[in-house]
């Protein structure tokens, strides 16, 4: 893994048209980078509206950390001068149109090529009605990707995270925030005169847990974001309810209950409303985090009078510790394979963003920040949002573990916090 | 019960050994195991925490140009406005108009505090007011219909008014005499120290004076380190003032909440900011 200081870092300034409330800041990383070109779609009649593909496309794969996508003037169609591309050291090249087919219906054609076998990778023709243009950009984005690389990307996904915002007299503004994967089409979801935290999806998607202090203690909710369906009532719990974390299955959730002053980890089913007790030590147990294959829960605790992290087998019964390095780590996130645990560790005074191997137990500390907190996959593992402190603001951050780019999402007027990123949409 | 209680002033005991001769220490356990006996180093409270045994609201400006100076004088050291008395050597009142405008002040304070109450509860809901109304121990106001909806709303809020703005007034003494409402903690720790203890012993003598005023113990903590440990930690450092307070037999009248890291005094990013946002409120409500 190498480090952050052996980044070039230049800074692009990609989006900051009006619909984007995150402003979107590349630290770039030139090491191992795809070379590729984007050409500007061809538009075929008055479909100005696709002129963003190639756009969207192009800051796609460059905020994944994986490629080097740049764009050209040439005009680029299936006769392609494929020396000229290899002169310039491209590996693959991407072109295509949009027609418009009714007033609101148009016809995309995509076509990838090899530029050194130069043969034809991908060729697509979907209609799509224009108001999912974004959406057809960022899906045709992980075909790009899963061609070229042979993984999926996290395109065609949503993000979620918490802002706040502060008037003049000093009233704050929290707001729970949905958005695509890229920053853009934010829309608020929950809006609250009172904190909210820790924002969770379900796999599916469907759902939304969080933690609001709306009855002036902290409590978890779920919501269905997008279904005109009433939020699930979770039943009220003495003392604080939190840190709420889905089942793979979708239909219990894992929460922090401090029953009797008492935190632990319990297991609400939805459906059933039963709950269960997971964890029943007398020290704080928090920050539960379900395995891909909801066999075990990774945690925090203070069990030992340090702050570290344990994996409990359901299974078994049988819990683990799992770091062994430094005096503090915590909120563990799995990530997609299982196979690594992204938490905060503290170096010094300072809390970053690190990556545990569960079974070596090698622990990677991936930034110099100082406050580094709530940690999660991107869906294909190739990625994790994070949220940091910049100039004494609250931004959220994405590295990407290939060559440790960054990508810094801000918000002009406040702070934003607490990232937690979808599962791919259906 | 008991087993804990011992635990728990054993703590205290030996935490407070540090500066203390034999003598005090002795007397301070004592004190301890014994509550009910006011420690000697917290003064004791009930002369100066005003008690409102005027049902009927108060005097008008026309009520109380008609009363005596000595009658006065006792009305106001009952509304805490003793230092604006001025006497003569032979104790007579030298300020009439001066204390009667202040008195008539005092009386339109607990009016806008009341106002102010009102608004905030006029805004929540049925479930909430009866919650309250519970809490406050005055559940005999709750008026409900078969299905258990609450029939007298204006009624049950008029009542909490009442009791909300007696516990602000005798919120007000408490901070006049200069009690402490803020409780500090070191990092990652919920340990009360004996500066601490004294703190929360004035204020178990403080509820023992006002039976009717219920205590939320906020916990919160610093920035640093992640916002659900934080949270977690947060309702550990309320519940271990708690605890202290439980020895006076004063649990069922306080209840606590955390905001972990969410509600900073201070948003600066250093240890100054994080050894003020560390720290326990107690709100009485």
């Amino acid at each position: 893994m190498k480090f952050l200081k052996a980044l070039i870092l230049f800074s692009v300034l990609l989006s900051l048209s009006a619909n984007a409330l995150l402003e979107v800041n590349i630290i770039k990383s030139k090491e191992e980078l795809f070379p590729v070109v984007i050409a500007p779609f061809e538009i075929i009649g008055d479909a100005h509206q696709g002129a963003d593909i190639a756009n969207i496309i192009r800051d796609n794969l460059n905020r994944s950390g994986q490629f080097n996508a740049l764009s050209t003037n040439e005009l680029v169609t299936n006769q392609i001068d494929f020396n000229f591309w290899q002169e310039h050291k491209k590996d693959a090249v991407v072109f295509g149109k949009i027609e418009q087919v009714s007033s609101k219906v148009f016809n995309i054609y995509i076509y990838i090529y090899d530029v050194f076998s130069e043969k034809s990778l991908y060729a697509k023709k979907i209609a799509v009605h224009n108001s999912g243009i974004r959406r057809i950009a960022h899906y045709l984005s992980d075909k790009i990707y899963y061609v070229l690389l042979g993984q999926k990307g996290s395109f065609d996904t949503r993000l979620s995270y918490v802002t706040v915002s502060e008037s003049k007299q000093g009233n704050r503004t929290y707001r729970l925030q949905i958005s695509d994967s890229d920053g853009y089409n934010p829309q608020t979801v929950v809006k609250s005169a009172h904190p909210i935290l820790s924002p969770s999806w379900s796999s599916d998607q469907n759902k939304l847990a969080y933690v609001s202090f709306k009855n002036n203690r902290s409590e978890v909710f779920v919501i269905y974001p997008f279904l005109k369906i009433k939020p699930i009532k979770l039943p009220k719990f003495d003392g604080i309810a939190s840190s709420p974390s889905w089942h793979p299955s979708g239909e219990s959730i894992a929460l922090t209950i401090s029953k009797k002053g008492n935190k632990d980890i319990y297991l609400y089913n939805l459906k059933t409303k039963e709950l269960k007790r997971l964890t029943t030590n007398i020290a704080i147990d928090t920050e539960a985090n379900f395995s891909p294959d909801g066999k075990s829960i990774a945690f925090t605790s203070n069990r030992t009078g340090q702050v570290q992290i344990y994996i409990k087998n359901l299974e078994t019964g049988k819990i683990n510790r799992a770091t062994f390095k430094g005096t503090y780590n915590a909120k563990p996130v799995f990530s997609p394979d299982g196979k690594e645990l992204a938490l905060i560790h503290r170096v010094g005074k300072d809390y970053r963003l690190a990556l545990l191997n569960i079974a070596t137990r090698d622990l990677t500390v991936l930034t110099q920040n100082k406050s580094d907190e709530s940690p999660y996959f991107s869906p294909n593992g190739g990625m994790i949002i994070f949220a940091t402190n910049q100039d004494n603001k609250g931004i959220l951050s994405i590295i990407s573990l290939h060559n440790n780019q960054i990508v810094e999402l801000t918000q002009k007027d406040g702070v934003v916090r607490e990232p937690s990123w979808s599962n791919y949409s259906n | 019960m008991s087993k804990k209680i011992l635990l728990i002033t054993s703590v205290i005991f030996l935490s407070s050994c540090a500066a203390t001769n034999i003598q005090e220490l002795g007397d301070k356990f004592l004190d301890l195991i014994n509550p009910s006996d006011a420690p000697a180093e917290v003064a004791d409270l009930s002369e100066q925490v005003l008690v409102l045994s005027d049902e009927s609201g108060g005097f008008t400006e026309e009520e109380l140009e008609t009363l005596s100076n000595d009658e006065l004088i006792a009305l106001a050291k009952e509304k805490g406005l003793e230092d604006k008395l001025v006497l003569d050597a032979d104790g007579n009142l030298q300020n009439r108009d001066e204390i009667i405008k202040a008195l008539v002040e005092s009386e339109a304070l607990s009016e806008s505090l009341k106002e102010g109450v009102t608004e905030e509860l006029e805004s929540l809901s049925n479930d909430a007011l009866i919650e309250i109304a519970q809490a406050k121990g005055i559940e005999d106001k709750i008026i409900l219909d078969e299905d258990g909806n609450l029939q007298n709303r204006d009624e049950l809020i008029e009542a909490l008014v009442e009791g909300a703005a007696e516990t602000e007034l005798a919120v007000a003494e408490l901070e006049k005499i200069g009690g402490s409402f803020v409780l500090y903690f070191a990092y990652d720790d919920t340990e009360i120290d004996e500066a601490a203890t004294r703190v929360i012993i004035e204020h178990a003598n403080f509820m023992q004076n006002n039976p009717s005023v219920r205590l939320r113990l906020e916990g919160h903590a610093d920035e640093r380190g992640t916002r659900e440990y934080n949270l977690a930690l947060g309702e550990n450092r309320a519940l271990s003032v708690k605890e202290v307070l439980g020895l006076y037999n004063l649990e069922d009248r306080v209840v606590v909440v955390s905001y972990g890291e969410e509600q900073p005094i201070e948003i600066e990013h250093n240890e100054e900011a994080w050894e003020k946002n560390r720290r326990v409120e107690f709100v009485y409500y």
